[in-house]
Formats: C-alpha cells, sequence, structure tokens
C-alpha cells in the first residue's frame, strides 16, 4: 500500500543482510502494512557501503535514502558497522553544504528480530521524506544545454537564470 | 576595400535581432571567469574578454547525444529483441559572437578532419552549416599570444563569416563571407569612413608591435620527428605535467572525441563527448596494452601532433592556434612553445641553444 | 645570507645523496613560476623562492618513489601546507619517510594570480613583481601599480596555521611566527549562512562551468590512483561520459568523499581549475565535520591513524540511539 497522499517517491534502502534484511523478512512475514516508496538493495554488512552509494542515488533522482545495519556490537562480522556509523554519519554532517537535504538521508539499526520497529522505521521515513517532497535535482550543462536552462525558467515565469552571489577564497 | 561600421548601442540591438531565431553565444560572465554562454535580451555580453573556453563549442559541443536507442522484448518469445534507434541531427541555427581570430582559426583545422573527401561527419558539418562565426579582432596581446608565429594574427579573418575591429565608439565590421555579408545586413549598420578604416588598422598595428617578433616553426615537424625516439628529452620535457587534461579541452584546434553508450535500464543514448590525449586511457587497449603509457609519450604525442603529424597530413598548416589558454590554465604551467622550440635547438651547441630559445 | 641563498646551500650539500630535489624556477613571464626538477649545480642555479611559488611539489612525489624496487631518495621545498601532504602521504604509507628530504622555509603566503589580475586592472604586459615587505610592484613598459600584498594573498593563506614546514629536514632563514586565525574560512561562514536550496542552486550553477578536465584532481597531492581513478573508469561505471551539472557535481562527490580525513587543505584543487570554481568550500566542510567528529586534524602526525580506518565500540561524539 502506498503512502497515505497516494503519490509514490522514490526511497532507495540499503539494508545488511543478516540484521536488517532479516528485520524486514520478518515484517513480512508477519504481513505489518508499510508504504511501498522504498526499494531495497541487499549488501552483506552496512560496512560494504561506500557513502558514494549513497550520494550517487542522491544524485541521480533518489528522493531519500534508508542505510540499517546491525545493532553496534551485534554486527555479523564483529566490526563492520564500527567503520559504517563513522562514514554514514560523517555523510550526513557534510550534505549540508552541497544543498541536499541532510534529511533525506537516514541512517539505523535494526536487528533480525526487530519486524516492528522495521515498519516504524519505513513508515516514518517515508512519511518524512513526503513532506519533503521530490527531491530537487541537477539539471543541464553548458552551451547549447543552457539554453533549454533559460526557456525553462522563463516560461515558468523566474526569468532569466543568471548567477547567484558568487563565494570564492 | 569597404567596411562598414556599428556603434555600440546598436550592436546590442543586433544581438537581440539575432538571438530571435537562432542561439548566439557570446562571451559572458561565468561567476568571475569569462566563457561562451547563450545571449538573450538582458544578458551583457562581453565582447572584449576573450573566454577561457573556446569557440568551437558552437560546432563540437563537450557532450553530444549521437542517437537514442531503445531495447523492445517480443513478450511471445523472450528470446526476441527488437532495438529502436533514433537519430538525434542537429539542426539549430547558431552564431557564435566573440570569438578572436585564434579561435576561429579553430574551425580550419577541425573542418579537414571532420569534412573532407574521405571523410564527412554529419553531425559535425550540420552543425558547421548551421553555425556563423562573427569574430572580433584583438587590440592587446598577451604573454601567452603567439599566433602570428603560427600562420595567424590578430586580424585573421579565415574561419570567420565577419570580422569585427573595435575601434573607439564601436566595430569597423567586414563580411568576409556571403553569409557573413547577409548577418550584416540584418544589423544597423553604416558604411565606414576612412578614418574609421584608419583607426582599425592602427588598432591591429599596436597589437602586431605587442606581440613580437614571431617565431619560425617551419623546421619543427622534421625537429620533433628527429626527437621520436629521445624518450630522455621526452621524460625531461613532460617531467612536471600532471596528465589532467586542461589544455586538451581549452584548445580551440582539439577534436578528438570519445564514444560511449550510457544506457538505463531498457533504453539509453549514444554520446560523443571530449576526450583528452593526455589521460591514460586515452589508447589504452582492451588487452591491457597501452602503447603510450607514461606522460612523456603522451607529451609527444601531443606536441608531434599539433607541430608535426597534422602539417606533414595537411599542406603545412600548424594544429595551433597560438591562443595561449594551454599555457595560461596549465596548473603547472608548461609551455607548449618551449617545448616545440627544445626540439628545434636539440642538437645545437648549448650556448647556441640558449641564445635561441624565445619566450 | 638571503633565505634562498641559505636553501640553495642546503640543497647543495644534500644533493649528492639525492636523485633530485623538487623546487620552482621563472616560469613563462612574470607572474608564473613553474616546478623545477634539479638535479646538477646548472639547474640549482635556476632555482627561485617568492609568493608566486604557488605549486605543491608533493604531487609528484608518489609517482616518483614508488615501484618494487624503486629505491630513489627525493629532495622537495615545501611551504607549510605542502609538508602537510607530505606527513600525509607518510601516514597512509604512500611514500616512505626515509626516501623523501623536505626543505622547509617560513611562509607567509602565497599571491592568488585572480586577486593580482583583478588588482592590476588596466596595467598590461607586467614585466616584472618585486615583493617589498607587505608590498607588491608590478611593472609594466608604460605603469606601474603597488598592491598591498594582503590584498592579493591567496585566500588560503587566510586561516593557515602553518607557516613553518612541519618537521622539515632542514629550515632556511628564520620561522614565522604564527598568529591567531579564524577557526573557520569566512567564505565558509558566508555560505553556511545561505538556506539548502540556494546552496543546491549555487552547486547546480557552478557545476555547469565545469569542464571535467580533472585538473584538480590531477594537482591533488591525495590523489594518488592516478590512472585507476573510479571517475574514469568504465567498470565499475560511476560516472557516465556526459559532461551534465549533475555527473560533475558527482565527481566533486567522489573527490571529496575520497579525501575524507586526507584533505590537508593545499587549495591546489581551487588554483588549478581552470573555471576558478570554489571547490575549497566542499573540502573546508569535510575537514571541518572531521575535525568535529574524530578530533583529527590531516597532515600533521605521520604516526597518527586515518580516522575513518579505524573506530571506537562507544563513540563520543556519534548518537547512535538516534531516532
Amino acid at each position: 500500500m502506498s503512502a497515505p497522499d497516494g503519490r509514490e517517491l522514490r526511497i532507495v534502502g540499503f539494508l545488511c543482510n543478516w540484521c536488517s534484511y532479516g528485520g524486514a523478512d520478518t515484517a513480512g512475514v508477519g504481513r505489518f502494512v508499510q508504504p511501498t516508496d522504498l526499494r531495497i538493495v541487499r549488501v552483506p554488512c552496512s560496512g560494504r557501503i561506500d557513502p558514494l552509494f549513497i550520494v550517487r542515488a542522491l544524485i541521480s533522482g533518489a528522493d531519500g535514502v534508508l542505510v540499517s545495519g546491525c545493532h553496534p556490537r551485534d554486527c555479523h562480522y564483529a566490526a563492520g558497522n564500527y567503520y559504517a556509523r563513522r562514514r554514514l554519519e560523517m555523510l550526513k554532517q557534510f550534505l549540508p553544504v552541497t544543498g541536499i537535504d541532510p534529511a533525506r538521508f537516514e541512517y539505523t539499526w535494526v536487528s533480525a528480530s526487530e519486524g516492528q520497529r522495521w515498519q516504524h522505521v519505513v513508515t516514518t521515513f517515508t512519511s518524512r521524506i513526503h513532506d519533503l517532497g521530490p527531491a530537487p535535482r541537477m539539471t543541464g550543462g553548458n552551451g547549447y544545454a543552457e539554453l533549454a536552462d533559460i526557456e525553462r525558467a522563463v516560461q515558468a515565469g523566474q526569468g532569466c537564470p543568471c548567477h547567484l552571489k558568487e563565494v570564492r577564497s | 576595400m569597404s567596411r562598414q561600421f556599428i556603434s555600440h548601442d546598436k550592436m546590442t540591438a543586433w544581438l537581440d535581432a539575432l538571438s530571435r531565431d537562432r542561439a548566439v553565444l557570446v562571451p559572458m560572465d561565468d561567476c568571475g571567469t569569462v566563457t561562451f554562454r547563450p545571449y538573450v535580451p538582458g544578458r551583457k555580453a562581453l565582447l572584449d574578454k576573450m573566454p577561457v573556453r573556446a569557440p568551437k563549442e558552437g560546432v563540437f559541443p563537450q557532450t553530444e547525444t549521437l542517437l537514442r536507442f531503445k531495447y523492445d522484448k517480443d513478450p511471445e518469445n523472450l528470446d526476441r529483441v527488437k532495438v529502436q534507434v533514433r537519430e538525434v541531427l542537429p539542426t539549430q541555427k547558431a552564431v557564435v559572437v566573440g570569438g578572436r581570430p585564434c579561435g576561429a582559426r579553430g574551425q580550419l583545422i577541425l573542418d579537414r578532419v571532420y569534412n573532407c573527401d574521405t571523410m564527412r561527419d554529419p553531425y559535425y558539418v550540420s552543425r558547421r552549416e548551421n553555425t556563423l562565426y562573427v569574430t572580433v579582432a584583438c587590440t592587446s596581446a598577451e604573454s601567452t599570444c603567439f599566433c602570428h608565429s603560427v600562420g595567424s594574427g590578430p586580424d585573421d579573418s579565415e574561419g570567420s563569416d565577419v570580422l569585427l575591429v573595435p575601434v573607439e565608439g564601436g566595430y569597423v565590421a567586414e563580411g568576409v563571407t556571403e553569409r557573413g555579408r547577409e548577418l550584416l545586413a540584418e544589423g544597423d549598420f553604416e558604411s565606414a569612413s576612412q578614418a574609421r578604416m584608419d583607426e582599425a588598422g592602427a588598432v591591429i598595428s599596436r597589437t602586431r608591435g605587442q606581440l613580437g617578433e614571431a617565431h619560425d616553426y617551419s623546421d619543427a615537424p622534421r625537429k620533433l620527428l628527429e626527437r621520436f625516439d629521445d624518450m630522455d628529452f621526452w621524460n625531461e620535457q613532460a617531467a612536471i605535467c600532471i596528465s589532467c587534461g586542461a589544455c586538451t579541452y581549452l584548445c580551440p584546434t582539439c577534436y578528438c572525441f570519445n564514444m560511449t553508450d550510457e544506457q538505463s535500464g531498457l533504453q539509453g543514448k549514444r554520446l560523443r563527448t571530449w576526450d583528452t590525449c593526455m589521460s591514460f586511457e586515452f589508447t589504452l587497449e582492451g588487452s591491457g596494452h597501452n602503447p603510450r603509457p607514461t606522460k612523456a609519450h603522451r607529451l609527444r604525442n601531443r606536441m608531434g601532433h599539433k607541430f608535426a603529424y597534422y602539417p606533414e597530413l595537411h599542406e603545412g598548416l600548424i594544429a595551433c592556434c597560438g591562443c595561449g589558454r594551454c599555457i595560461k590554465s596549465c596548473p603547472v604551467s608548461l609551455d607548449i612553445r618551449a617545448v616545440v622550440q627544445a626540439a628545434q635547438n636539440h642538437n645545437a651547441v648549448p650556448e647556441e641553444a640558449e641564445e635561441k630559445a624565445d619566450a | 645570507m638571503s633565505v634562498l641563498q641559505e636553501l640553495k646551500e642546503q640543497i647543495r650539500a644534500a644533493l649528492p645523496e639525492l636523485d633530485m630535489v623538487l623546487g620552482w624556477e621563472q616560469g613563462f613571464d612574470a607572474l608564473h613560476m613553474r616546478p623545477l626538477f634539479i638535479r646538477t649545480e646548472k639547474d640549482l642555479e635556476r632555482l627561485v623562492l617568492n609568493p608566486l611559488c604557488v605549486h605543491s611539489l608533493a604531487t609528484y612525489l608518489p609517482g616518483l618513489l614508488r615501484g618494487a624496487g624503486n629505491d630513489k631518495k627525493v629532495g622537495l621545498v615545501v611551504k607549510g601546507c605542502d609538508s602537510r601532504a607530505v606527513i600525509q602521504l607518510v601516514q597512509e604509507k604512500l611514500i616512505p619517510r626515509d626516501r623523501v628530504v623536505m626543505f622547509g622555509f617560513g611562509c607567509n603566503g602565497i599571491v592568488s594570480l585572480q586577486k593580482l589580475e583583478a588588482g592590476a586592472q588596466g596595467c598590461s604586459g607586467i614585466g616584472s613583481v618585486e615583493f617589498a615587505g607587505d608590498k607588491v610592484v608590478l611593472s609594466a613598459p608604460d605603469t606601474k601599480v603597488e598592491l598591498p600584498f594582503a590584498e592579493i594573498r591567496s585566500g588560503k593563506c587566510e586561516t593557515c596555521r602553518y607557516h613553518n614546514a612541519i618537521d622539515a629536514d632542514h629550515f632556511a632563514g628564520a620561522r614565522v611566527e604564527e598568529g591567531a586565525v579564524p577557526a573557520k574560512h569566512p567564505t565558509l561562514e558566508e555560505f553556511e549562512k545561505l538556506p539548502l536550496s540556494e546552496r543546491f542552486a549555487f552547486w547546480q550553477e557552478q557545476m555547469r562551468r565545469c569542464v571535467r578536465c580533472y585538473a584538480c584532481r590531477n594537482t591533488c597531492p591525495m590523489c594518488v590512483c592516478r590512472d585507476h581513478c573510479i571517475a574514469t573508469s568504465r567498470n565499475p561505471h560511476w560516472l557516465t561520459q556526459e559532461s551534465s551539472t549533475a555527473e560533475n557535481f558527482m565527481f566533486q562527490m567522489i573527490h571529496v568523499m575520497h579525501l575524507t580525513g586526507r584533505c590537508v587543505e593545499c587549495g591546489e584543487c581551487e588554483r588549478a581549475c581552470p573555471l576558478d570554481i570554489p571547490l575549497m568550500l566542499l573540502r573546508r566542510s569535510m575537514n571541518g565535520v572531521v575535525r568535529e567528529l574524530f578530533a583529527y586534524e590531516s597532515g600533521t602526525d605521520p604516526d597518527a591513524t586515518p580516522p575513518l580506518l579505524t573506530y571506537q565500540v562507544e563513540e563520543e561524539t556519534i548518537n547512535e540511539r538516534g531516532w
């Protein structure tokens, strides 16, 4: 069942195979109702996750990205999620300088038996993304490609999109 | 020889008129630098500044979609896949206003490669036929300018449809080609007085003076080929190079490209994008072998191509326009003039070599 | 004895044991120096030392020192920022400390050619540049322009805390006193006042200008993958060939992510960019995150462990129970 307002946005989930994917399975087995916007990519461990996966997803058009792994101290591979925790926290704090809303990326820890928690995580995150709306996309390029951008902006009543205040050291 | 004249504000009106049914690319402020950007009424054209990027973008854009394709699976027989292909031929009319003579020279070099007896690139030819060049002559020369040493000059009109020489209050205009003259008819040009034409001549003379003496590169092809196997020479010349590619992407005469299929799901497009011979992947073969494995090999190729191989194939035309962008934008200030001259001076007695080497 | 003369003496004494020493020499005009590879006394005569010596020579080290059986010993002249790059490369075991000899000196800042050209409007054909105390005199055939050095100094020098090379094997001249500097770079401070949507629009604009020439990547002393960079590989296929804003921005993300905990803020990326894109905004922000989360400063301690290569079971700075 899709989200309350009927639209489905594109949310990508990176789940570790042992805990979180198992948790999602448990939620499925228990027939817990969740919005269907989230599409899962299974990885062996949250430590496998390169922060660039999340950035690539966001830049390519994902409206939200959710990462889930085993609880710290419970990683199937002992220390994978410790590394993940550092990388993902770093990414979350770095995103604001790019202009991408850090609320569109979330990471959490869900174990294999926590079906209900998984349902809660997905429902809450999806509803947060719906509140934020579709993510802004980077468009266009140089030369002739810029013409299309100008036309689009002019038609949208924004006038010629000339550059913003310069910030340079 | 008659010329026309247009004042600065009538110039703006002319650009407005041109932009009604054509894409007009002009030098424009780009967050502090100057590049070619589309002109729409209200935007300010900076015709006295030479853009960082080259005017070849009008006929040879950095990224070009050649065709789009789509796979259709036959539901009756999943082994059978149909593919639809749609060509994307550029038909937009355009005029590039504000390039310099050195930039226009790029067209001469690209034309011989992309539109000749044995080869006709339909995408390039379509753009070339639909794009006109209004070139602005130079009123000053920089330390990196050497157009006069490679067969061009501050008022060289080859490759342009219209040549504008800046004078007090406006420009003296010459319709170089038939289509250039038609373009002039769309603007409020008046007949240029003798005084104005003299002023234009004086402007060019002054610029020529600033350029100094031209260097003779006529024996460069032979001298570069003599150095071909001398890897010590090339290792020394390439020592400071960091193999980025800034020189190739900003060069008005560079024309190498890459073709890749970018697919997403069952559809995609075939792109042509600029490629740089300074990168390792440029000549990397599927087997893993690379005939140009080091930056020394790649620098040898770049210098050789511009000053030896191309001139040998094309009646002495040097594939370098002397604009100096590669020198200015190189992060380590590697100077193409110094490299070619080092090859020319090689074998001379060391003291003589030092005397001969000039900027 | 001037600092340059002292430096030359030190290099002269060390040269017999070294394969080469990297320094700077006069470039194609008065405003441009270029890297110099010194092997002989004749090469040494060409060495210069002035605020136009902007290049970080550390970027050549991995290429010169790597490979099985390579026992080259290389010296290089380093500004404070350059020495941090060397230390970081040593920390990551990308170059061996015992085969690198650093010649340090006290640096008061380098010139930003962008600012110099802006300040010297109307002065064309500059034939000579003189650095006299806190003034810079530019001479052209028909004009002379005097500018305060502070006005044309590179922005990165505003927050420099390492005027003197760290861990230098030789040091020429007197040490420069480190003054107080703002903790956060003023441009980043200004940028962070913008709302998210404006920041996004800013990068949209800047990435439209990018030519994907990779000058930023290749000048970066920390970028050692060189020919095998994932940005230009087809397998894995991270970036398409399209030079669209989205792909250009993705490249910057790749670069910044791969520099997490490694970037020494030498500013070479921004200097090398032919389009003057303000790349340092992203890198300074990342370094701020690293400093806050892991209390780590890259390029200062050759024995430190990079923060992403280690972990704490209990992280004081990370709220893991979050939501």
